[in-house]
């Protein structure tokens, strides 16, 4: 379990501070999604959680490891990985299975677990036959698989993903979120790190962050459903989650809690068959 | 790019040899080629020769090496040609000597059998297998608490980020050109002025990814001193029929008395 209590931390003594007392936990196997407008404190929060970051006061435990303790930050970063955002600064190999071999290369595992940790990652991420590929020939969205593959090899427990998907068309979007939450249902915590509300949905905690402080906690659901508070701090909630709000709003006899799109054509089919359809303000008879 | 003996993807035994074979024999043939007369020099390039076609490599695959070459081996040539005292070759040219001609010859030689060796070894050893022979070659540098792993990983990264940093120098200036900088035009202390400004923000960002890049090797447990490696170097019965061929090639080159 990863806890996070009164952590306070600012860049320099004098600055004004980026994270005000967080509290937070992750417990093994958990999904737990890190939401906020850029510049909230996301990033800051997030490598705290391998000892990247000390806390200014307030504390980070990883199983009871404090991140405050030198002595045991390697085996921190054992339990718990990081992927950054930026894949071009975190791939040091020039071809994909030297880069994956780095990390249990620097466990000293022999050659053997070596191979056996690379074919692994690379079957975990959808790469596998990618092993003699030079790294820097490889699109925007394997670069990233890569990266996660990298961390993978070292067999941690948790993995902190820092904006996996920024910079991605939609597929490579898709693929990403799809090892996410393969790795999640496989046993692993996950710690996701984003500022689009359509990735939360996954997740079984959402912590929604604004100027350093958590705001909101709780499931997607009930995350999603505070649309007017997440509007106010510049989150747009997803468009599924906005229309049933608005539909709701104009005085539609629809449920709340609802926030894929098939549970969303569900709901409105049924307001069709059942005739129901009423015309809020008036302004468009015959909907 | 740089097409300098870059290595060359074939299915041949020379590519197949222990790295540190290869940069053994290597060293030592260019050693040779340094102190070679004549018939030696003969030998010699035969047994390069003779070492492309065990790598598959043609004559076409060498000269991509020596190409950009050709201009100083000229100018060697000719340096020699019209610089060294004795025998004129002609009599109506005085300057240009008999020995100035063979010295020429052997000289010029000496260089592109130099380069011809060097470019055998890149050609057919990738830089991460050249990269773990010199690392396993240094290993006795321990003694002197010299560390031959952080060089290892030093070099690899260097040579790593060679495109990364390409890339983004190209995206630098595309970004500067379509704001109207032109690189092409003005004297050349103005151009220089324009890519110096370039080359400091490419400093700037590398600077910042080193930061980030020094995180994430920390994410990944990375410490100075021992590791291991994907493929540890084993010598295998090729390995040592080249080492000690190469090794009594040598020998006899220098024993036997042309």
């Amino acid at each position: 379990m990863i806890r996070i209590k009164n952590l306070e931390f600012r860049y320099a003594a004098d600055s004004t501070p980026v994270l005000r007392s967080v509290d937070a936990q992750v417990g093994d196997g958990q999904y737990v999604a890190v939401i906020g407008p850029n510049g909230c404190g996301k990033t800051t929060l997030a490598k705290h959680l391998n000892g990247l970051l000390t806390p200014m006061s307030g504390d980070v435990w990883v199983d009871d490891m404090n991140t405050r303790d030198t002595a045991s930050l390697r085996d921190i970063r054992r339990v718990v990985g990081m992927v950054f955002q930026n894949p071009d600064s975190q791939i040091v190999g020039m071809t994909v299975e030297e880069d994956l071999a780095f990390g249990p290369g620097n466990l000293r595992l022999p050659a053997a677990d070596i191979r056996e940790r690379v074919e692994e990652s690379l079957r975990t991420v959808g790469l596998a036959g990618y092993e003699k590929r030079p790294t820097h020939t490889l699109s925007g969205g394997e670069k990233r698989l890569v990266a996660i593959a990298g961390v993978l090899a070292m067999r941690p427990r948790y993995i902190v993903f820092d904006e996996p998907t920024s910079f991605l068309d939609p597929a490579g979007k898709r693929r990403i979120l799809n090892v996410i939450r393969k790795l999640n249902q496989s046993g692993m915590a996950i710690i996701h790190v984003t500022h689009d509300m359509d990735e939360i949905v996954e997740s079984g905690l959402v912590l929604v962050m604004t100027a350093g402080r958590i705001e909101l906690a709780g499931s997607p659901a009930e995350v999603l459903g505070r649309v007017e508070t997440l509007k106010a701090m510049g989150l747009g909630p997803p468009q599924v989650t906005e229309l049933m709000w608005r539909l709701r709003r104009s005085g539609q006899d629809v449920r709340e809690g609802i926030m894929t799109i098939e549970e969303a054509v569900k709901e409105i089919s049924s307001l069709v068959d059942r005739k129901t359809i009423s015309c809020g303000d008036g302004a468009h008879p015959g909907v | 790019m740089f097409h300098l003996g870059q290595y060359i993807p074939r299915p041949s035994v020379v590519h197949g040899l222990d790295p540190r074979v290869k940069i053994f024999t290597t060293l030592l043939v260019s050693m040779t080629i340094l102190r070679a007369d004549p018939p030696k020099a003969a030998v010699l390039s035969l047994f390069l020769l003779v070492g492309a076609w065990a790598a598959r490599l043609s004559l076409r695959d060498i000269g991509t090496a020596l190409r950009p070459l050709v201009f100083f081996f000229v100018f060697l040539f000719l340096l020699h040609l019209f610089f060294t005292d004795g025998r004129p070759l002609v009599p109506a040219f005085p300057a240009v000597t008999v020995e100035g001609f063979a010295r020429g010859l052997i000289t010029t030689w000496q260089f592109m059998a130099l380069v011809a060796c060097a470019a055998l070894l890149t050609m057919t050893t990738t830089p991460s297998e050249l990269i773990s022979g010199i690392e396993r070659l240094l290993r006795p540098l321990r003694a002197v608490r010299i560390s031959s792993h952080d060089f290892a990983v030093m070099v690899s990264m260097a040579i790593r980020f060679v495109p990364t940093l390409l890339l983004e120098f190209d995206r630098l200036r595309d970004a500067q050109l379509s704001r109207g900088a032109d690189f092409r035009e003005g004297t050349v202390p103005e151009r220089l002025k324009k890519v110096s400004s370039l080359a400091a923000v490419l400093v700037l960002q590398t600077v910042q990814r080193a930061d980030d890049l020094a995180q994430a090797m920390d994410g990944r447990g990375y410490a100075r001193g021992s590791r291991t490696y994907l493929k540890e170097l084993k010598m295998g019965y090729a390995d040592y029929t080249v080492m000690i061929f190469a090794l009594a090639f040598v020998a006899v080159l220098y024993v036997f008395p042309f």
